[in-house]
């Protein structure tokens, strides 16, 4: 059976961690969950998991972070897996930034901290069925 | 002709006083064939009533009179603002013992004596007269320069709080990201705690009636394990253990060796798996993680939320320490080290990018100040490094006492300033920031600031390293000045 992930990425281990009880409380085993603290290492994730077989469906991203911003990663990521959906958890991101995401990553919901568990449960659970 | 007419012709007003009624007649003549507008008035006290009604220009003023004498007319005008300027010609008959010296120290701006030339008169009360106009015609241009002067200064104190607000909105964005972060994580871990403790509730009751006694013994270890664990593992650190995990894990016959390892290393354990693999072989395994998952998020998510809590206060605090000054307006004591650190808490999220900051603090003495001006000072100091440094590179920054004075140095491994601008940084309106990104009053105000603390501020640069070196002097006193400083 092929295996499904989400990957969270924030510089914040605070958020990967709270973020990480959530989707296990609401989604179980039925997913992978991995977990970035820079878009660096959420790209050498990216392509361990293809290596392995595992195929992304979400991939949840703060905008501020050290070196490569959420949009930048975002539009990155979205050149080689067009097919991942992408949503951009933030407490603070530039217009511009979300237009550029939009645009080039083809965002599908830019959600800001602190969020709510429904917004975020709705945002996954659209986002998953927008990949079947 | 009424008065207005006359003034507003420019006709000069001149008031004649004497006495002797053929002077004063003879005084008039001469002036109104001049075209002046003669007042003339026969002694000492009708000339103040006249000058009290209206002003004259001039004033010519026999000494010698019945009733009150022209020095003291004199004297009474000179005492009164309202008549002090008006310029007063004494006149006095040859034959008459002047006292020139004393005419001149009552206020007297020259004097005739009679018998007179027509042409000597006219000459003198034209002069006077010119004079008088250029006085006042300065006067006026002296209020009309302070006034400009006034509003020059309103308005560079506006700049000058423009650009502190401009400094602090370059903090807002990062303060709104550094706010909400732990926001977000105290709402989501709330929930968690909530889910769990309800999950919990339920699985516990159902967990002991599965499990044996030494089972439970093993179930509670674990749970002191992962509740004793301090340090969780990096999210890159996590994902090897957990390889590691699953595969000793499935070489030990554990079922489900993906979700267990997993489990496992979210809680922190790892190590001493020897001592739960009787409970990890049971066949209700995810059941009996899941359960104790649930205990331990309850503590974790417990410790995040303290650590969110901290992290929120302590920018409140530091925005507050931000602001700080006297209402009074007066310096106050403050450590200037504190203050760099205030801005370094407040500029954190900008910081962690890429930026490696060496603090090297000596312990030195609070100094008078005024800390909210010297945070303007750090902030834009430190901003304009992170912005040489393109957000990546070293952030040094020494506080030391040399010779009295605390010694700031802040240096960046940024590009560097060319050389042939490094002597027009300081200058107002200079920035090579593109047009939006910065006013150029920046350092402007950073040396205006310092120079308001007796200061000096000096830079030195090449590529990779550039140096801006604050020296402060430890005042324990205000000088005199500082508050009409401030306010200035």
């Amino acid at each position: 059976m092929l295996k499904k992930a989400i990957l969270c990425v924030d510089d914040e281990e605070i958020i990967l961690t709270s973020l990480r009880d959530q989707l296990r409380n609401h989604f179980g085993t039925r997913y992978m969950y991995e977990f970035a603290e820079s878009a660096d290492e959420a790209l050498d994730i990216i392509g361990e998991l293809y290596d392995e077989d595992v195929e992304i469906l979400i991939i949840v991203s703060d905008w501020l972070m050290p070196n490569m911003k959420g949009d930048e990663f975002l539009i990155r990521v979205h050149e080689q897996f067009p097919g991942i959906v992408k949503v951009l958890l933030t407490g603070h991101a530039d217009e511009a930034a979300i237009e550029r995401a939009e645009k080039h990553a083809n965002l599908h919901r830019c959600l800001y901290k602190p969020w709510s568990e429904d917004d975020l449960i709705e945002t996954l659970t659209s986002g998953l069925e927008r990949n079947l | 002709m009424n008065n207005n007419d006359d003034q507003a012709a420019g006709r000069a007003n001149i008031l004649v006083v004497d006495d002797t009624r053929a002077n004063l007649r003879l005084l008039s003549g001469i002036l109104s064939e001049q075209d002046y507008l003669v007042r003339p008035v026969p002694d000492g006290q009708l000339a103040l009533s006249a000058v009290k009604a209206e002003a004259p220009d001039l004033i010519l003023l026999d000494i010698m009179m019945p009733g009150l004498s022209g020095y003291e007319v004199c004297k009474q005008l000179k005492e009164d603002k309202l008549t002090r300027d008006i310029p007063v010609i004494f006149i006095s008959a040859k034959n008459e013992i002047m006292d020139k010296v004393k005419a001149f120290s009552l206020g007297g701006v020259d004097y005739i004596t009679k018998p007179f030339q027509t042409e000597e008169v006219v000459a003198r009360v034209r002069t006077h007269l010119t004079l008088r106009q250029l006085q006042t015609s300065l006067e006026e241009k002296n209020r009309t320069l302070s006034e400009t002067l006034e509003e020059l200064k309103t308005a560079q104190n506006q700049l000058v709080l423009r650009e502190k607000m401009a400094a602090l909105g370059q903090l807002i964005a990062g303060i709104a990201h550094e706010i909400n972060t732990p926001l977000g994580a105290i709402r989501a871990s709330i929930s968690n705690i909530l889910n769990a403790l309800s999950s919990s509730i339920c699985q516990l009751p159902e967990l002991f009636q599965q499990l044996s006694p030494e089972r439970q013994t093993d179930f509670f270890l674990l749970i002191k394990a992962a509740l004793e664990k301090v340090e969780l593992p990096s999210s890159k650190k996590a994902r090897k253990l957990r390889r590691i995990l699953r595969k000793d894990l499935e070489k030990q016959g554990v079922e489900e060796p993906d979700t267990i390892a997993s489990t496992l290393v979210n809680m922190g354990i790892w190590e001493n798996i020897p001592d739960f693999i009787s409970l990890l072989r049971e066949e209700n395994n995810t059941f009996i993680l899941q359960t104790a998952y649930n205990l331990f998020v309850q503590q974790n998510n417990s410790r995040n939320i303290v650590i969110a809590v901290d992290r929120a206060s302590k920018i409140v605090l530091a925005l507050k320490h931000y602001t700080r000054h006297d209402d009074s307006g007066r310096m106050m004591g403050a450590s200037v080290s504190d203050g760099i650190d205030v801005v370094l808490t407040l500029y954190h999220n900008r910081l962690k990018r890429g930026i490696d900051i060496i603090r090297e603090y000596e312990e030195t003495p609070e100094i008078l100040c005024y800390p909210d001006e010297l945070n303007q000072v750090w902030t834009n100091l430190i901003h304009n490094s992170v912005y040489a440094m393109n957000g990546s590179g070293e952030l040094r920054i020494t506080v030391s006492e040399k010779d009295g004075q605390v010694l700031v140095r802040i240096s960046d491994s940024g590009t560097g300033i060319p050389e042939n601008i490094r002597h027009r940084i300081f200058e107002p309106f200079f920035t090579t920031k593109p047009p939006g990104e910065g006013s150029g009053l920046g350092l402007d105000i950073v040396r205006k600031i310092i120079e308001r603390h007796h200061g000096k501020i000096d830079v030195e640069s090449s590529p990779g390293r550039t140096t801006f070196s604050v020296f402060l002097p430890i005042l324990t006193e205000p000088s005199e000045n500082d508050d009409v400083m401030r306010n200035a």
